[in-house]
């Protein structure tokens, strides 16, 4: 058995594995002794999470909508109608009709090479991901308050060093289970661990001061930290003079938030407020560990300030084992970001507003480039009703599950002229398109996935892709091609590797293949080949930001009326309030995540059989005291209604949620919360959506209506379409030779 | 003492790495593909439940035809003599025996119809994979008999259980009579100690 080593395709730690091949296929997956972050260990998804690879239903040739069935057709006609309707698309309406989504589970070179197709070739900076549904607030908090929009340190720390973990609005067990288990490692050193979560989560019941939030008032409970931690002097004023400009209007936000006026607010017990304060600053080294249940809300980016105005003060940041830790999602959204997947920067955060910086890509790429900031993803949908987008190429990203709102989005994907999707297999989101391409996976191709502590890790073929299937830098470099660009006559991943690095040179100049294929990854900023890397940002209290201090940020909050009052006492500051709150109509609130077993919208985890039989439907967790009041029993199937539309699913009785409150996934289309989920109320900042709460109304219901609630939402989402173009799929068919 | 395998709740999080871990090696040994422990939430913390061994088994104690035996250290079922009465399931304390219909890798936990419906490719493709390397005795028709499934300590593997080797925090290990006087005897250390540090209670009486 031959054995690829490679990084696990799934969350952003990045773990390190080997791929054991046998008669062409993936037979099994062991993991890496010696990898720096995941130490020879994997969870269930990097163990069992690779049957999809070779799976029936793969993809293998691309496809084109005809009169209601997809016909497969060569790549040769399929890069010729599709360069040829985008040509069409921009003469008539100009390059900003057109919108790309890169993927944050492709590579770098994917992503880069997408969006230079964007901004090169159609000429448009409406380029996005689903960052903008995950950490869109961090990259634009962080980078506004610290000057990176990274976590700040590596992982390999939380178990060495750290003595005080504060995770807030992460499930990191289930999310992030490797980094879950330096958590463990730390606790069994004697570290201590704050957990604030609205729900019962694995690291909620470990920890040693576990604070039950209530949904979206994180900002309540950071500010009574800050404010306790000011008022008893836990501060570091030296660090906060030298380091940082804005302490005073951090003073003045947080003053009428003491632990009492908080807990009013609430309901957060003051005595747990003052314990988490006094715990976290007086730590040796503490770090932040956060993710959605953070940034999901109509105020992320003015959470993520708080958190950074939290570790800032207290001087628990810049050196090892002491940091704010964003934990990223995919395996590669760090990298999709830093590539440039983002509509107003190019690769490595270089504003495409800034001429100079312009002026550079112009020259890198030979194209003239456009000065307008793009839209964002959560924007698109929209731009599209109001006919000002007209097509859209998006691969390895299925909007149509992840994203909040699916029914206006399916709506308004029917609106577009001209839809490519490519993917692995007939996602939900690609039965909506005209063309859909055959995409080579994780497991086949070359490249680099950059993981949550900015580890830039080389990616390595085990098997050949199915058929036709392409990596799609190879697909978009083919398709600049088409329409007469010039610049995107790469070979081989490597070539547009060493693009990047020639055009970033400050960021990724000295990442070679050839030196992390000898090591495992290396952390950016890295600028030449002599430099180590940079496990560890800000260091000594050197923030990236310009003039190289920190920005206290004053973070206001209310949770029914924005504090515009207060606000006016300070220079822009971040105010949050929560948009749905719980009424007579919809007396329950919604909150969305995932588990461990499946990832996202369950394109490769649902077709991986030994996870998809853990999982293999979803269930709302509903509190115990719902449950008797609604005479509901465990695994009962339950309706859950919003004002954007229902879903019906079995029910998971549970202490997990507090009363009054469900936890629904989307990793399941027959019962996605993300059709509940609002698309409009969007952070003002960053354009986010507040996944992370919506009132709700929960009734009984029945297996009948179960039954009949699958038959409309299998038409919503063509589930028909994919059987037959899988059962055609499945009979040989003519090999298409590519002439390209 | 028989040996047996325990979670530790404190270090388990929750991440259901063994249960397919153990269906894939019970799976190649051409046993029933199914987990032999069950990831438990509670709110007081989350583990795998698993056999006991007990040494006093009362499911070998019930079972009619002697599919269940004491052998080796452990308590051993013989899954191909299990007429599937269930009477185990009854009797183990711990609910750590599960009747299990033969079935596909994708029915192996039981789905609901629908669902089933909705993935027919899956069951086709993996319903050949698994006529091929079941034992025969065990190809019955899927979900039409049960028979008991537990764990069996992975006897047939040198390295011993697949659980407790994949568990990324070592919240799973393998008890044996050693480790378990070692323990007791360090517990006794321990409280030998604690009494000697304390002020006597004996003093005032032999006094």
């Amino acid at each position: 058995m031959d054995k690829v080593k490679t990084v696990c395709p799934y969350c952003g730690t990045g773990c390190g594995m080997y791929l054991h091949v046998k008669d062409g296929k993936v037979a099994e997956v062991t993991a890496d002794p010696d990898h720096p972050v995941s130490q020879g260990e994997l969870c269930v998804k990097g163990y069992f999470g690779f049957h999809h690879v070779a799976d029936k239903r793969r993809l293998s040739t691309p496809l084109a909508m005809r009169n209601g069935v997809f016909e497969p057709l060569g790549w040769d006609a399929a890069l010729n109608d599709i360069a040829g309707r985008l040509r069409t698309i921009v003469t008539e309406s100009g390059p900003d009709s057109c919108a790309v989504f890169v993927s944050a589970r492709a590579t770098n070179e994917d992503n880069y090479a997408a969006q230079k197709f964007a901004r090169a070739v159609l000429g448009t900076n409406n380029v996005d991901h689903c960052a903008r549904l995950c950490h869109a607030s961090t990259v634009a908090g962080l980078a506004m308050t610290l000057g990176s929009g990274a976590m700040t340190n590596s992982i390999a720390e939380l178990g060495e060093i750290t003595d005080v973990i504060f995770i807030i609005g992460s499930n990191t067990a289930e999310c992030h289970p490797l980094i879950a288990r330096h958590v463990v490692k730390a606790q069994q050193r004697g570290a201590k661990l704050i957990v604030a979560d609205p729900r019962m989560t694995e690291m909620a019941s470990k920890a040693d001061l576990w604070i039950r939030t209530p949904l979206g008032h994180n900002i309540p409970l950071t500010n009574g930290m800050l404010h306790v931690i000011i008022k008893e002097k836990l501060y570091k004023p030296d660090f906060v003079k030298q380091h940082a400009v804005g302490f005073d209007d951090v003073v003045r936000a947080v003053e009428d938030f003491s632990p009492e006026a908080v807990e009013r607010m609430s309901g957060i017990p003051a005595k747990q407020i003052v314990e988490a304060a006094r715990l976290y600053a007086g730590a040796g080294n503490a770090a932040i560990l956060y993710a959605m249940g953070v940034t999901q809300f109509s105020h992320g980016t003015a959470n993520v300030a708080s958190l950074s105005n939290l570790a800032v003060v207290t001087g628990q940041i810049g050196r090892p084992g002491a940091g704010v830790c964003p934990l990223r999602g995919q395996n590669n959204v760090q990298g999709a970001c830093d590539l440039g997947g983002l509509p107003h920067v190019y690769p490595g955060y270089r504003p495409v507003t800034d001429p100079a910086v312009r002026t550079h890509f112009e020259q890198a790429w030979g194209a003239s480039l456009s000065n307008r900031v793009g839209l964002k993803v959560t924007e698109v949908p929209h731009a599209i009703e109001q006919g000002k987008i007209r097509a859209l190429v998006l691969f390895g990203e299925n909007p149509l599950l992840s994203d909040p709102d699916s029914g206006e989005l399916r709506h308004a994907l029917d609106k577009l002229d001209l839809l490519v999707v490519a993917d692995l297999f007939m996602t939900e989101t690609a039965r909506f398109a005209d063309y859909v391409l055959p995409a080579a996976g994780w497991a086949e191709k070359d490249g680099t996935f950059t993981n949550t502590e900015r580890r830039i890790q080389r990616v390595r073929p085990a098997v050949k892709p199915p058929g036709e299937a392409r990596p799609d830098w190879w697909t978009f470099a083919r398709l600049g091609t088409r329409m007469g660009y010039t610049g995107m006559g790469w070979q081989t991943a490597g070539e547009v590797w060493d693009e990047v690095r020639r055009v970033v040179p400050a960021t990724f100049g000295g990442i070679s293949y050839a030196r992390i294929d000898k090591q495992d990854g290396l952390c950016w900023p890295c600028p030449d080949e002599a430099h180590p890397g940079t496990p560890i940002l800000h260091r000594d209290g050197t923030f990236m930001r310009a003039g190289g201090q920190a920005l206290l940020k004053a973070v206001l909050f209310d949770p029914k009326t924005l504090p515009e009052e207060k606000a006016k006492q300070f220079e822009a500051p971040l105010a949050g309030r929560i948009a749905e709150h719980p009424d007579a109509e919809y007396p329950f609130l919604l909150t969305t995540g995932r588990r461990v077993y499946h990832y996202h919208t369950g394109t490769m985890t649902r077709k991986s059989p030994l996870l998809d039989q853990i999982a293999p439907e979803e269930l709302i967790e509903l509190n115990p005291e719902d449950a008797t009041a609604l005479k509901v029993a465990n695994r009962d199937f339950i309706k859950i209604t919003t004002r954007r539309g229902h879903i019906v699913a079995r029910a998971w009785v549970t202490e997990r949620v507090p009363p009054k409150t469900v936890f629904g996934t989307f990793h399941f289309w027959e019962a996605s919360s993300n059709e509940l989920t609002s698309g409009d109320t969007l952070d003002p900042v960053c354009g986010i959506p507040e996944f992370k709460i919506s009132a709700a109304r929960v009734e009984k219901s029945s297996p009948a209506e179960a039954a009949k609630w699958l038959e409309t939402i299998r038409d919503a989402y063509r589930v028909s379409l994919e059987r037959a173009t899988t059962a055609r799929r499945l009979r040989p068919e003519p090999r298409v030779e590519e002439s390209v | 003492m028989n040996r047996f395998v325990l979670a530790d709740p404190r270090l388990c999080i929750g991440c259901y790495t063994c249960m397919p871990a153990c269906v894939v090696v019970h799976r190649e040994a051409g046993l029933q593909a199914y987990p032999r422990l069950t990831v438990t939430h509670t709110a007081h913390g989350t583990m795998p439940v698993q056999c006991r061994h007990c040494d006093d088994a009362p499911c070998a104690k019930v079972c009619p035809v002697a599919a269940i035996t004491h052998r080796e250290g452990m308590i051993f079922l013989n899954e191909t003599v299990c007429i599937g009465c269930k009477m185990c399931a009854i009797a183990c304390p711990f609910g750590a025996i599960t009747p299990h219909g033969s079935g596909t890798d994708s029915q192996a936990i039981p789905t609901i119809p629908y669902l089933a419906n909705g993935e027919e490719v899956t069951v086709e493709a993996t319903a050949a994979a698994r006529a091929a390397a079941v034992h025969p005795l065990l190809a019955w028709t899927a979900g039409e008999r049960s028979i008991a499934v537990k764990c069996d300590l992975c006897h047939f593997l040198p390295e011993g259980p697949e659980c407790v080797r994949v568990c990324p925090t070592k919240a799973l290990c393998e008890v044996t009579e050693a480790d378990l006087t070692r323990e007791i005897e360090g517990r006794r250390q321990k409280a030998t100690a604690e009494v000697g540090s304390l002020p006597s209670l004996w003093s005032e009486r032999q006094a």
